[in-house]
């Protein structure tokens, strides 16, 4: 029925889940009778069910026994309760060691979360028609959905499913009354760790699956050997730096960008996931008019920070045109264009770019080594993504050596600098915060954002194209 | 053959036969859903060798209703290619008995990995298995799916196999059942409907079961509002990864 085969080189295994197999062995630790948590009873309406724990009492044995702080201990015993090896009994949806009097009860090792074992959509699907059949009504809004959704997924094996819930539900009954109960809390349980309502953070959640299985130690087979041998050739084979070298880059970065850092330094006016206030974004949009300061003094960083930036390249592009040299940018962006565009438009392109920048006598002429010149024009004749590579590079090169140190001392950068602007930070009360939180709105439609975008490039394209001198004269003279 | 070739009698025993596998396939789910009951409790503190000896019974019934069972299905669905008119009947107990064999061997792959785990050869051994709460055995449900009835099941004899050898051999029952006979799975029709009525057969039971909700819900300690993973007033956040502790 599900498809089987162990040749499909599929991906299956969990990774990161092998912390599941120590955890396993505290658990049992902590559950001996002489030397683990005590337990007491637990009193019901009718029944007296046994082996109950506290929370405060998890937490301390936590600490005792693997010599921690209670901090951590309570972080500890809150991954328990995630993973789904302690189970809460009362408010059975949040999975958090509380330690204070709260009822927790352990799991049997039959439902402990295996690394093998997915839960499967099967038995999930079973369980939400045995409590159906058990109560009608009594599934969540989120598990009615998925109810019906799996009904219509899982057509075909519906039959199957009603008969094993029904089967099931009759075999539950057959037990005592408090071991039914205990059946069904750890049932329930379960299936909160594993398939937990909407927007909740799930311990179960690890990425993607992986190729081979990380918990199985590998057999050092010829071939093992041989990876492992082309692979410490290729390793000696790299260049090498000094770590002077490469620490003292590292730690220059950091001086540079320690103030622009937010997990460092609190972003101004204030960080918009914490406080529900999207100035912050506004103030920093692409296309802004006034830029804040702490985003002019990045463009000093370096050329490349400068380029990024949307906002900057605009300034830069500004300087540029007083200095009647805005050819290398042009180039370099069409270049950009080129090595991200669509495979169809290339051959396009490549030709756009040969007539306006490289050919002998090209309105935007640029000035680039012989070499390099000669180069990119034989391999334009059949052009990739990349055929322009080279130019780029020396045209960036020449940018950054001349052209950017000459702006950060011009005028215009110069005047930027001061027009900038500093916002003040937030200060936030509790009640202002819950008033932004209630006031989320989305933001503009990303097409409209796009839209935009490309009409500011249609005006600035129709503006640098070659100057019509008829049309020119014939304003001029109309102007007489 | 088309059926007015075919001698009533020869229609009625197929039908009979069809009826056999529909009550054998209630037997085994059955039989798979004690199974299912008793192997939760397995590392429990109810664990010992009187259940394991209980799983192992329940575990060769349902071997000699699967044997048996697969033995007759793939005999009807080769009578069928020669055109017959249940055709839907019998794919619809093929593609249950299919995946009730997938399900129990789910369940025999993780008793097997639990037995692994909680050997119980010592006497200390006792000592790690897990308080989970059990005060009373699973002998009704063993009963229960031993009172299971099929027409083969005290006549036919079938080889016992261990737990390892049984998980094997549904592999094999089940890549043969893929490929012998071709069978459309998912173009099968289910008569059930998606939402079921509650199990109403005896009033006694009903009101036991909206008692059994109740007691589920214990009394919720009292607590304030903000109550997060760490006590930070402004962490909205129910877990332990926010970083405002």
């Amino acid at each position: 029925m599900t498809i089987r085969s162990d040749r499909d080189h599929g991906q299956r295994y969990r990774p990161r889940m092998s912390c599941l197999k120590k955890l396993e062995a505290t658990v049992v630790q902590m559950q001996d009778p002489s030397t683990g948590v005590k337990g007491t009873d637990q009193k019901l309406n009718v029944t007296v069910i046994p082996h109950v724990i506290t929370g405060q009492d998890i937490v301390a044995w936590i600490t005792k026994n693997m010599n921690v702080d209670n901090d951590e201990a309570q972080a500890f015993g809150t991954m328990l309760v995630a993973y789904g090896y302690i189970y809460p009994l009362q408010d059975h949806k949040k999975l958090v060691l509380r330690p204070d009097g709260s009822l927790y009860r352990f799991q049997t090792p039959y439902f402990w979360p295996v690394q093998k074992w997915n839960a499967e959509d099967t038995d999930y699907a079973i369980y939400l028609a045995k409590r159906n059949i058990r109560k009608k009504g009594v599934l969540d809004a989120y598990e009615q959905e998925e109810y019906n959704r799996l009904h219509k997924w899982m057509n075909h094996k519906w039959d199957f499913i009603v008969m094993q819930a029904k089967e099931q539900y009759h075999a539950g009954k057959a037990r005592q009354k408090a071991d039914r109960v205990v059946f069904d809390c750890q049932e329930r349980a379960y299936w909160i760790v594993h398939r937990p309502p909407a927007q909740t953070h799930s311990a179960m959640d690890y990425g993607l699956d992986r190729h081979i299985d990380p918990n199985a130690e590998e057999k050092k087979t010829y071939d093992y050997y041989r990876r492992i041998i082309i692979y410490t050739q290729q390793a000696v084979m790299r260049s090498r730096v000094k770590s002077s070298v490469s620490l003292g880059a590292l730690a220059k970065y950091i001086t540079t960008f320690k103030n622009h850092d937010p997990f460092l330094v609190p972003c101004l006016p204030s960080n918009p996931w914490q406080t529900d206030d999207d100035s912050y974004w506004e103030l920093n949009a692409p296309d802004v008019e006034i830029p804040t300061k702490m985003r002019v003094e990045r463009w000093s960083f370096s050329f490349y920070e400068l380029l990024n930036d949307p906002r900057g390249r605009a300034d830069f592009k500004i300087f540029l045109k007083k200095e009647f040299s805005g050819e290398n940018l042009a180039f370099w962006e069409a270049a950009e264009e080129l090595k991200w565009g669509t495979a169809a438009s290339m051959s396009e392109k490549a030709e756009q770019i040969f007539k306006t920048f490289l050919a002998p006598g090209a309105p935007r002429w640029i000035n680039i080594d012989g070499r390099t010149m000669g180069l990119t024009v034989k391999g334009l004749e059949h052009p990739h993504r990349y055929v322009l590579d080279a130019a780029q590079t020396h045209i960036f090169m020449l940018m950054k050596k001349d052209t950017f140190y000459r702006y950060l001392k011009s005028p215009v950068y110069k005047e930027m600098q001061k027009k900038a602007i500093s916002p003040a930070p937030h200060n936030f009360t509790e009640a202002q915060l819950q008033e932004n939180m209630r006031n989320r709105r989305p933001s503009i439609d990303p097409i409209i954002t796009w839209q935009k975008e490309q009409e500011e490039k249609a005006k600035a394209a129709a503006a640098a194209g070659p100057i019509d001198i008829k049309k020119l004269m014939a304003s001029k003279l109309d102007r007489k | 053959m088309s059926r007015w070739r075919q001698s009533v009698v020869e229609i009625q025993t197929r039908k009979k036969h069809v009826n056999e596998c529909e009550r054998a396939q209630a037997a085994l789910s059955k039989v798979t859903a004690c199974f299912q009951q008793m192997a939760t409790s397995l590392g429990s503190n109810m664990d010992g060798s009187f259940l394991r000896e209980e799983l192992e019974e329940t575990r060769t019934v349902a071997h000699k209703i699967c044997s048996g069972l697969h033995r007759r299905l793939l005999s009807l669905l080769i009578e069928m290619e020669q055109g017959q008119e249940d055709k839907g009947q019998v794919e619809r107990i093929w593609v249950i008995f299919l995946s009730s064999l997938e399900n129990f061997q789910k369940d025999l792959k993780k008793v097997k990995v639990l037995q692994e785990i909680f050997p119980l050869t010592q006497r200390k051994d006792r000592r790690a298995l897990v308080n989970a709460g059990y005060a009373g055995g699973t002998s009704e449900v063993a009963a229960r799916a031993a009172m299971v009835q099929t027409p083969w099941l005290s006549v036919e004899e079938t080889a016992s196999l261990d737990l390892k050898n049984h998980i094997v051999k549904i592999d094999v029952l089940l890549e043969e059942m893929l490929q012998r006979v071709n069978v459309p799975l998912w173009s099968v029709e289910p008569t059930q409907e998606a939402w079921l009525e509650g199990v109403s057969n005896q009033d006694g039971w009903q009101e036991e079961d909206e008692s059994l909700e109740d007691i589920m819900e214990v009394e919720v300690v009292s607590q304030n509002n903000t109550s997060g993973c760490c006590n930070h007033h402004s962490c909205k956040v129910g877990c332990l990864l926010c970083l405002l502790s």
